[in-house]
């Protein structure tokens, strides 16, 4: 056999999964990623739109940064779309895939409106503040409650049941949007004259305790999830419900009460959203986010400091992309595939810090 | 001498500073839509036009693309006052309430907000309202569709006994009308269109479905298809898609009797022989005039409004369907409501519940229904002056909401 | 005579991990070459190799003496190797004969009735006992692999891999399956087999490969080997093999089982009136062919399985039996524990009931206690004394007491959960196939943990699948058979034969012994 000289033919690449990885190398990669992105965006541009490349990235980093206001704008949207990432964070550790975050969102949104349009002008304003805020989140809690009472009662599957509510509450709040814009085309600002339950403005922004809000927040599940018992709870859950009831815990009342949470805290988002950034309802107040945050949510992977890092940069490449479209008179979706391929690549990079590719060696000879 | 140097010496610095302010205009654009969709291209072509025909360069129109009825139309605003804007229009009416706080909050720039009805009772200066007066050009379309009908009538091609089902009990010839919203800019259309119809043959009826939606292609075909289904031998239209008349040709071409009025754009090579004409906008009338004024320092009027007295608004190319005589007779009417011979909203030419109209009261308070108070005050004003609804004169935007007789309106 | 298979310098790994290193070794043919080596050893991984499943990161495998390239399990059919897994790889829904077809090659035809003749001379060739006609679902686990191995010879394998596949068997199974073996090695098939029990490996196998490490320790002739021998081999230095027994001290009623029976899902009864005690300072064994009840009994005990009617579970926590007898049947394990319990309990499913795998070793310390206490934040302080404690005097292999426990090995795994239950100081120590799985020096390890307990007074119920083990560690064992007490016999008089016999038929009996 020593005599068998024949060429092996061996797989052109090899995916091995990596056991670890160095910070330095997770960061080397994620830069070489956006520099790969930023070229091969670069060769699009030139050779789709005919723009200067470099032009054009110095007009998509203005979309975000070029005055302290657009600065603020995207701070604005981050909070919301961070805010439904941290409220879906604990419902995901427990692995229980709240999809529904657009509809508790609206309903949250949609009990603040409520608020406002019947008890606006005719209660004190702090009064008026602290009924908002209980109204969304117990809406929002209820729109978590009943998926995670049916999941822990039934088994049923709470992704198609979270998703169906989406579509309830668009209803509901079509109808009374419907019902409150009376005989005009559209609902417009609540209070436009009273401006009872706007938010007040501070440093120039009505908007800024959505931010303060969401500053909190962050930490505060962070830790809520890291250390207090409930978070543990989450935890073991998530990983086996088999586990969950082999140490004692009780997995029907961790996933409603966790639900609850989920749902209030997405509640609280459609607050902040009615009083501090739109001061209207509409059956497009949570915009897509409640879906975007899924995302958010997942890639973090439940860490909501890396959400706010990745909420961030999905905000400035929206922002970067309209702000390309309005300054070259660019179609939207132009300057959505610049963008999207930026994302692409980084989270493409996210595949090369979890494997390796083997190269092929030089086809050997074998002895 | 002196004093003529300093006379020219004035004389310069004013064309200088005429000419920089020319150049100092700067228009931000807030639209709805983009290119792809007929009422914004209306406008954005509206908008080019009259930065050509003033010579203004492209930077000076800064575009905001596809902004909804929401705070992002506030943010929009600012943005472009950012960015030295120093005129910004909106196209959509729901953008008005946005507008106008943004135009509470930089008083030095000018905010239009299109279509919109509170620019006059804001109290803020700085913050307009424009609105063609589209129901003259669908009062000439009506006129158009009414020569057709006439000559279906006349010529026998349309008769009880071939098509039983386009007339009514009482031998009232049906037509029909998509119509997007049962807001009053709609129903000042279509009772516009219908008189229209009616000045030509007495004998007709119409209905009007809506589709609760300004742009919704598939459920504008459907709408005119079920009205065709009834027997309508005319479809109007106050929605922005080709739905209708392409739903229009194809019942023709199946054997129906059946033509369109468009809205916006020609319809002819969407219909071909289908479509008869379509009443349209001449923004670029507006905004010529609104760019110039800034140019010129001028103030343009809280309310602006004109029709075919300014050539702002328009009927499309006639197509080949058109009954003989039609350009003639259009421009008979034309010319008389030019000349202000003809009124539209004539109260001899409608009745409300069999009565003669005689009085209007139109409340000009904009108002938030949820909570029923008004917003901004206006007064209530009586509409019928010397026999005539006057549309479009207290404010630009539509008021006639009166639902007269002959027209029935489908229940949603 | 030439060799089945050679490989030659054979390295894999996986992460930084290096499941195998430069390990060459010759398989002959005809011959039944026995695998041994600990947990972690790299067995499993060379084995999916030759079978195509895993491809080296270097080094050389010659098959029938050509180099051979084996890039997927069809490289290794067309080649002739065929391996049969620890999870079988069958249609529940289809019969034994249309698994068979399943592994046609796409040119062969589809004729059922060509294939049930073929696949019956085969059964007849080597005496396989099965019906072709028979479903999946209504084999028994033995039926279940002979239909694997006889996929595999239908498909032509002259080389045959057979991962653990005595584990899931009873003795008499296992007797069967070594028969068929035999049967194939005299037809001139070679035969690979993993085990980790060492008298198998002396009666089955010609030679002995040995895995030390992930690295090749040499292969001996199985005539002249010894359980000690190769033990030494296996783990590179001497290893005492006797199971120590110590009479119970001052034994009382601990566990009073009563009338306990419980119906599953399927409405199936798992248990049926079974009836027993277990005492203080004493190891009750049960055994059973796996799927018994075995999982349902101890379930029911900790409270994690719902219980027919009149079912009771009594426990006593001293002599004074009347006081302060608790029923354990009706409270879940929280409320057992909030009782005063001190019930521990090693499930069969270790990562799926009684580790988290995901966790580190800290966290997983705390899984049954972490809600003590009032305060709403979990105490970490303690669970990681407790983690830095059990990793040090079970000599847990693992980078860290913070990584996830799921990255450790078997027997690693095995030693976290154990030591987390016996350091909850329990008064009931309950164990499911405690050693399943790991290597005879690790499983030495767990037998002296249990003995120590033992001889804490703890009443101990260890459910356990090799007979031998069985009959040297417990004072009494309880035969389940069809989830009823066939009988219970003393550990220091039976035999193996007897207890193989109480296993597979139902006395009439029924009650206790």
């Amino acid at each position: 056999m020593g005599e068998s000289k024949k060429t092996v033919r061996e797989p052109l690449f090899r995916i091995v999964k990596r056991d670890g990885i160095s910070m330095t190398a997770k960061v080397i990669i994620r830069v070489v990623a956006v520099l790969l992105a930023l070229i091969a965006d670069a060769l699009f541009i030139y050779f789709v739109t005919g723009l200067n490349p470099l032009d054009v990235y110095k007009v998509m980093f203005q979309g975000t940064f070029s005055t302290s206001m657009r600065f603020m704008w995207a701070m604005r949207d981050l909070a919301s779309l961070l805010l439904i990432g941290i409220a879906l964070a604990p419902a995901f550790k427990m692995r229980f895939w709240n999809v529904g975050a657009e509809g508790q969102v609206l309903m949250g949104a949609l009990a603040t409106a409520a608020v406002m349009v019947y008890y606006g002008g005719k209660v004190p304003n702090a009064l008026l503040y602290i009924a908002m805020l209980v109204a969304s989140l117990f809406a929002g809690a209820l729109w978590g409650f009943i998926p995670g009472w049916f999941r822990a009662r039934f088994s049923t599957n709470e992704t198609l049941f979270t998703l169906m509510m989406n579509y309830v509450a668009i209803q509901i709040v079509a109808c009374c949007v419907n019902i409150w814009r009376g005989q005009a085309s559209g609902l417009g600002k609540l209070n436009m004259k009273t401006k009872a339950g706007w938010f007040p403005q501070i440093m120039g922004h009505r908007f800024m305790i959505n931010l303060i809000v969401v500053l909190v927040l962050v930490f505060a599940m962070y830790a809520y999830l890291r250390y207090s018992k409930h978070g543990y709870e989450i935890a073991v859950v998530g990983e086996s419900e088999n586990t969950a009831r082999y140490a004692g815990i009780n997995v029907g009342k961790v996933i409603i009460r966790t639900m609850i949470i989920s749902g209030a805290l997405c509640g609280l988002t459609g607050f902040l959203i009615v009083g501090g950034r739109d001061q209207t309802i509409s059956t497009n107040t949570a915009g897509g986010d409640g879906f975007t945050a899924i995302i958010v949510a997942w890639l973090a992977k439940f860490n909501t400091f890396y959400m706010a890092l990745i909420s961030f940069l999905l905000i400035f490449l929206s922002k970067g992309a309209a702000e390309i479209a309005s300054a070259y008179n660019l179609n939207d979706f132009a300057s959505d595939i610049i963008a999207g391929m930026i994302l692409f690549f980084i989270l493409g990079s996210e595949f090369f810090i979890n494997y390796r590719i083997h190269r092929k060696h030089s086809s050997k000879e074998v002895r | 001498m002196k004093k003529l140097i300093a006379l020219m010496l004035a004389a310069v610095l004013c064309m200088v500073a005429c000419v920089a302010m020319a150049a100092e205009l700067k228009v931000g654009v807030i639209l709805v839509g983009d290119e792809t969709e007929g009422y914004t291209l209306a406008h954005m072509n509206g908008i080019k036009a009259a930065a050509q025909s003033l010579g203004m360069a492209d930077n000076q129109i800064v575009w905001k693309y596809k902004v909804p009825e929401d705070q992002t139309c506030y943010d929009a605003a600012l943005d472009l006052v950012g960015q030295g804007c120093n005129v910004i229009v909106s196209n959509s009416y729901g953008h008005q309430t946005y507008m106008v706080e943004a135009a509470s909050e930089y008083e030095d720039v000018t905010f239009v907000a299109m279509t919109g009805d509170f620019a006059a009772i804001s109290g803020l200066s700085n913050f307009k309202n424009a609105f063609t007066k589209i129901y003259e050009a669908r009062y000439v379309s009506g006129v158009v569709a009414g020569m057709k009908l006439a000559e279906l009538l006349s010529s026998g091609e349309l008769s009880a006994e071939k098509q039983p089902n386009s007339f009514d009990a009482d031998g009232n010839v049906k037509i029909g009308y998509v119509g997007a919203f049962n807001y009053a800019e709609v129903v000042s259309g279509y009772t516009a269109f219908f008189l229209g119809v009616r000045s030509i043959v007495p004998n007709v009826t119409m209905e009007v479905m809506y589709t609760n939606s300004w742009f919704d292609i598939d459920k504008e075909a459907a709408t005119a298809e079920a009205l065709i289904a009834k027997g309508c031998v005319i479809i109007g239209q106050h929605a922005d898609s080709t739905g209708a008349p392409a739903a229009t040709q194809k019942l023709l071409d199946a054997g129906n009797i059946c033509y369109s009025i468009g809205y916006n754009i020609d319809m002819l090579p969407t219909a071909p022989t289908a479509a008869l004409t379509s009443p349209t906008n001449e923004w670029s009338v507006f905004y010529t005039e609104l760019f110039s004024a800034a140019m010129n320092g001028e103030e343009m009027p809280a309310d602006w409004a004109k029709g075919f007295d300014a050539d702002a608004v328009a009927i499309t190319t006639l197509g080949p369907s058109c009954a003989e005589g039609t350009a003639e007779k259009v421009a008979e009417v034309e010319a008389a409501i030019r000349d202000g011979s003809l009124k539209i909203f004539d109260t001899a030419t409608f009745t409300v519940g069999g009565e003669t109209v005689t009085s209007a009261p139109c409340d000009l308070s904009f108002m938030d229904y949820s909570t029923m108070t008004a917003i901004y005050e206006g007064e209530t004003v009586e509409a019928i002056v010397d026999g005539a609804f006057q549309e479009s004169t207290f404010r630009s935007a539509p008021y006639f909401a009166l639902r007269i007789d002959g027209i029935v309106e489908d229940a949603q | 005579m030439q060799n089945a298979i050679e490989l030659r310098h054979i390295t894999k790994t996986f992460g930084r991990v290096v499941a195998n290193h430069d390990v060459s070794l010759d398989v002959r043919r005809g011959e039944i070459l026995s695998v041994l080596g600990e947990n972690g050893s790299g067995k499993t991984t060379l084995m999916n190799m030759i079978a195509g499943i895993y491809y080296p990161d270097s080094g050389e495998i010659y098959v029938n003496g050509q180099l051979a390239e084996i890039r997927s399990p069809k490289d290794a059919y067309a080649l002739g190797i065929g391996m049969v897994h620890q999870h079988f790889k069958l249609i529940d829904v289809f019969t034994a004969c249309e698994n068979i077809a399943l592994v046609l090659d796409k040119r062969e035809k589809y004729d059922l009735k060509a294939i049930r003749k073929k696949a019956q001379a085969i059964c007849e060739k080597y005496a396989f006992d099965i019906d072709l006609d028979q479903k999946v679902y209504e084999m028994s686990v033995s039926q279940k692999q002979t239909l694997e191995i006889i996929k595999m010879l239908y498909r032509g394998a002259e080389i045959l891999i057979l991962d653990e596949p005595t584990a899931v068997l009873t003795p008499q199974e296992t007797e069967k399956l070594f028969a068929v073996m035999r049967n194939m090695r005299a037809d001139g098939k070679s035969i690979l087999i993993i085990t980790h029990k060492l008298h198998e490996v002396l009666s089955i196998s010609d030679r002995v490969a040995i895995l030390r490490k992930g690295e090749y320790a040499g292969t001996v002739e199985t005539q002249g080997a010894t359980e000690a021998m190769l033990t030494e081999l296996m783990v590179g230095k001497k290893v005492e093999l006797n199971i120590e027994r110590p009479e119970p001290i001052n034994p009382h009623l601990r566990l009073s089982v009563h009338n306990l029976s419980v119906t599953n899902a399927e409405g199936v009864r798992v248990l049926d009136q079974l009836s027993f005690e277990v005492f203080s300072g004493e190891i009750l064994g049960i055994a059973g062919i796996s799927g018994n009840g075995q999982k349902e009994l101890l379930e029911a005990i900790a409270g994690l399985q719902a219980t027919e009617p009149h079912s009771s579970v009594v426990y006593y926590p001293d002599d004074d039996r009347d006081s302060t007898a608790e029923q354990l049947i009706g409270k879940n394990p929280k409320a057992i524990r909030d009782m005063g319990v001190h019930l521990s309990f090693v499930p069969e499913d270790r990562l799926g009931m009684g580790l988290v795998g995901s966790m580190d070793m800290v966290d997983n310390m705390m899984l049954k206690s972490y809600g003590a206490g009032h305060s709403p934040i979990a105490d970490r302080k303690a669970p990681r004394h407790l983690a830095e404690e059990i990793r040090e005097e079970l000599a847990v292999v693992t980078p860290s007491i913070h990584t996830p426990v799921s990255r450790l090995s078997g027997g690693n795994v095995q030693k976290v959960l154990v030591g987390r239950e016996i350091a909850a100081s329990p008064s009931v120590l309950m164990t499911a196939y405690a050693v399943r799985g790991l290597d005879i020096n690790t499983s030495y390890t767990i037998y002296h943990l249990l003995n120590e307990q033992k001889k804490r007074g703890v009443a101990i119920i260890y459910v356990g699948e090799d007979l031998d083990v069985l009959i040297d560690l417990c004072d009494r064992i309880l035969v389940l058979c069809g989830g009823r007490n066939n009988g219970i016999v003393d550990g220091r008089k039976t035999t193996k034969e007897e207890v193989g016999l109480l296993m597979t038929r139902l006395q009439n009996k029924g009650g206790v012994a």
